[in-house]
């Protein structure tokens, strides 16, 4: 067994996040590792990687014990990885890539002997028949060819047959052409003896390059198949399994009306590539796909806020203008709350003349609306003055939320609403954003948790590759059906 | 220190408002203490200050303890003063205005040169200096915001072609003359009491800009866009046009500051901005320091002019070597960033436990 790891547990503050994993990985196959958003896949590789300790653990590599409750920059040397990122600096050669993970080798005088080095890279590159020119920028290079070298680079200095070589998602950043030139990348690793766990999303992948597949779910490996033995529509029932109850159980907005309010026609962006959609008063319209799919652009599109290349109308039927459009966006952090303001400025900032007064913004006014809102959605603040920083993600969350409402907007934009929010907080939102759609609010969202569109949406858009395949209504939004139509599984 | 600082009452629940946002009861918050504006954390620099003139005070008490220094620091620092002032807008909006000392050199020398060349009135030859200042704002501004370069690298540049153009239309020379004592000079050399006219003009521009960036909304968005500039956009601030303007109103204000000094010196020197480039930021990154927990403020910034004019000037007085001041300068404000820097740690730890 290449590497086997038993009763894996980590826990968060009060959130248990792995709650005992297994796994067993073979010398000489493709595992699988495969879960939803949140089902703990990214923590585990995270302390197998050594960035999070285990709180228990028991893990052996090619059996020899390893620790993993201690945090480390290196766990063991025959467990390597491939981040997504793939950790290389685009603006160096090849050789430098390559040097910077292993070190450069030294002529007599201590300088760098550089025909070694090259000599070294070359040989590194051959391993895959990767033919560049290995001294020019690796941002030059197409993407397949930065991944190859960047899992060259991981298993240098590997004897052949030994090793265990963890990729995270490696098509995730790769164009459609380039993803079966890696699965033969993959399959050659796997020939040469070595152990790939393969952590992905993509069903599809699984099939066509995996020998087994282990499926996480709320933090526990829940079955490990061979992937002769299993369909597409099993593993997608077992990711989703019965989690989320409590959370469908929030009353859905009621039927919307018949009255358009917004029409998109072409929106094309940087993987946009011509989507149309209308949006009817009252409606909680779900946009749904994969990394990558387009769909995470939708909501900005929208509301009026890509920058860089992009195209297509936006009209409001009242008249109005996309960029008045409030926006929850995706990442809290880089692009939703401003961390050295108090609660209030980051929740009065897209609406400050509700609390002005001729000119001068007032303390009295914006205290008493904020109050209101902290109320309202329930937000744990130690008040308003406090500096958001202070506060949990979930509710930090919450402030970005009041932060739109507080414009009495008749259309909202949402991009991952629930992400890093815990479970509570998560149906407060549903409940909130559902409360304010019957009451006439319109809402775009999209969300790469099948359980936020199933939850909130009466209405889903699937897109794939920059086009919306297919529109789910009703009955129809499940989280079973938005998986396999994001995956592009044919329904059963 | 952060034990000093008395933080924010806790959390109790106010009785229910069910408002829309023009009913306004305010429920009654527990009084905070006011003295909690006298906290270490919060004005530290007015604690040193008067740490220093006690330390002067003993050390040199014949001269220091006399209305004459206190007439001195105040007047000797107004155009530090309004070149610091002339900076924190845009640094609010993470913009840097290097070409301040270009703009100051520049405005002077065109208001001297039209009054002694070219025989203008001062009140044209002022305006004309002015509006040469908001120019060489909008310049800076077009590189910055619609070519998309680099503040801190942009007006380093463009500094260095006011320094080109100076040289150019001056010859090199300092334009003199002695109509500049008869009228212009007024600007700078009146007197109000023991301080100079510059002194009120420092107070009237420190009053103005605490009003724009703590009491209106103008003033929050530049905040906004500083602190994240993406969220900010995505939250519907007009970033760009906030960063535009925040240069246009640095090389006003620092048109302003030109005039003055040359004002002061009834000439128009060719290299009197550059001495100014590095106290303005000190005194700014100083201030920032003092009153609004890291954010750039006018007042804030002159308790930092005060304290770093007292040091200069005690040190004068008490005749240390004259590279004492530069010391000094460099000490404090070193010193206040790392205080700052483990204020803000203090702070982030407080969240450990949500």
């Amino acid at each position: 067994m290449a590497l086997r790891l038993r009763g894996l547990t980590k826990t968060f503050g009060a959130a248990r996040v792995l709650r005992g994993v297994d796994l067993d990985v073979r010398a000489g196959e493709v595992h699988a590792f495969i879960g939803a958003n949140g089902s703990g896949k990214s923590t585990t590789i995270k302390v197998l990687a050594g960035y999070h300790d285990a709180d228990e653990a028991r893990c052996e590599v090619a059996g020899e014990e390893v620790p993993l409750t201690s945090r480390a920059a290196k766990r063991h040397d025959g467990l390597r990885f491939v981040h997504q990122d793939l950790g290389q600096v685009p603006e160096l050669s090849a050789v430098d890539n390559i040097a910077l993970a292993h070190g450069y080798r030294r002529n007599r005088l201590g300088g760098i002997d550089w025909r070694a080095q090259r000599e070294l890279t070359r040989r590194a590159l051959e391993r895959f028949g990767t033919r560049v020119d290995i001294d020019l920028p690796l941002a030059t290079h197409s993407a397949v060819v930065r991944t190859e070298l960047a899992i060259s680079a991981a298993m240098h200095g590997w004897e052949p047959g030994s090793g265990v070589l963890v990729l995270d998602e490696p098509t995730a950043m790769l164009p459609p052409a380039q993803v079966e030139r890696l699965f033969d990348v993959v399959r050659s690793v796997r020939d040469s003896g070595a152990a790939v766990l393969y952590v992905s999303h993509r069903l599809d992948e699984i099939f066509a390059l995996a020998d087994r597949v282990s499926v996480i779910r709320a933090g526990a490996v829940v079955a490990t198949y061979d992937v002769a033995d299993v369909t597409a529509d099993e593993l997608a029932d077992v990711m989703v399994g019965e989690q989320g109850a409590a959370v469908r159980d929030v009353q859905k907005a009621a039927t919307a009306s018949e009255e358009v309010v917004l029409r998109a026609t072409g929106l094309t962006g940087r993987t946009m590539r011509g989507i149309d959609l209308e949006l009817r008063r009252g409606e909680v319209l779900g946009v749904a796909g994969l990394v990558g799919s387009g769909s995470e652009e939708v909501p900005y599109a929208v509301a009026g806020r890509l920058t860089g290349p992009h195209g297509g109308t936006v009209v409001l039927t009242d008249g109005g203008r996309a960029a008045d459009i409030p926006l929850v966006p995706g990442n809290r952090i880089a692009e939703g709350v401003f961390l050295e303001a108090s609660v209030a400025e980051n929740l009065t900032v897209s609406s400050l003349s509700t609390v002005r007064r001729g000119p001068r913004l007032s303390a009295r006014r914006e205290r008493s609306v904020v109050r209101d809102w902290i109320q309202r959605l329930g937000i744990s603040a130690p008040g308003a003055d406090a500096p958001i920083s202070t506060l949990s993600g979930g509710n930090q969350q919450k402030v970005v939320l009041a932060r739109c409402l507080n414009r009495s907007p008749r259309i909202l934009a949402m991009s991952e609403p629930t992400a890093g929010v815990d479970i509570a907080t998560r149906a407060r939102i549903y409940d909130l954003v559902a409360r304010e759609a019957a009451a006439g609010l319109s809402v775009v969202v999209t969300s790469s948790d099948p359980q936020d569109l199933v939850a909130l949406c009466s209405r889903v858009l699937v897109v794939r590759d920059g086009r919306v395949v297919a529109e789910l209504v009703g009955d129809e939004v499940t989280e079973t059906v938005i998986v396999r139509a994001i995956e592009g599984i044919r329904a059963a | 220190m952060s034990d000093l600082q008395t933080g924010p009452p806790p959390a109790t629940a106010p009785p229910s408002t069910p408002s829309g946002t023009t009913t306004e009861p305010a429920p009654a918050e527990p009084a905070r203490p006011w003295t909690r504006h006298l906290a270490f954390s919060n004005i530290g620099a007015v604690y040193v200050l008067i740490a220093l003139v006690a330390l002067f005070a003993i050390w040199v008490p014949q001269t220091f303890l006399t209305s004459a220094t206190l007439y001195q620091v105040f007047n000797s620092t107004a155009v530090t003063a309004l070149a610091a002032l002339s900076v924190i807008i845009p640094l609010s909006a993470r913009v840097f205005d290097l070409s301040i000392a270009g703009t100051i050199t520049l405005t002077g020398v065109v208001a001297t040169q039209l009054i002694v060349k070219h025989e203008l009135g001062v009140p044209a030859a002022v305006a004309v200096a002015v509006l040469t200042g908001l120019m060489i704002g909008v310049l800076n501004a077009i590189i910055v915001v619609v070519l998309k370069i680099d503040s801190f690298i942009a007006t380093m540049a463009s500094g260095a072609l006011l320094a080109a153009f100076t040289t150019m239309v001056t010859g090199d020379l300092d334009v003199t003359g002695v109509v500049l004592s008869q009228g212009f000079n007024e600007i700078g050399q009146t007197m109000v009491g023991g301080f100079t006219l510059p002194v009120v003009y420092v107070v009237v521009v420190t009053a103005v800009l605490w009003f724009l960036m703590q009491h209106t909304a103008f003033g929050r968005r530049m905040y906004a866009t500083g602190f994240n500039r993406e969220a900010a956009r995505l939250a519907g601030v007009p970033t760009e046009r906030l960063r535009f303007a925040s240069l246009v109103i640095s090389g006003g204000l620092a048109g302003l500051a030109g005039i003055v000094l040359a004002a002061t010196l009834a000439a128009g020197s060719v290299t009197a901005g550059t001495p100014y480039l590095l106290g303005a930021f000190a005194a700014a990154f100083l201030g920032a320091t003092q009153l609004q927990h890291g954010r750039f403020n006018a007042v804030g910034t002159i308790i930092a002019v005060l304290l770093l004019g007292t040091g200069v000037v005690g040190l004068g007085l008490a005749q240390a070597p004259t590279w004492s001041q530069d010391l000094f300068t460099g000490l404090v404000l070193i010193v206040a960033l790392i205080a700052t820097r483990y204020q803000r740690a203090g702070a982030a730890n407080a969240t450990v436990g949500h």
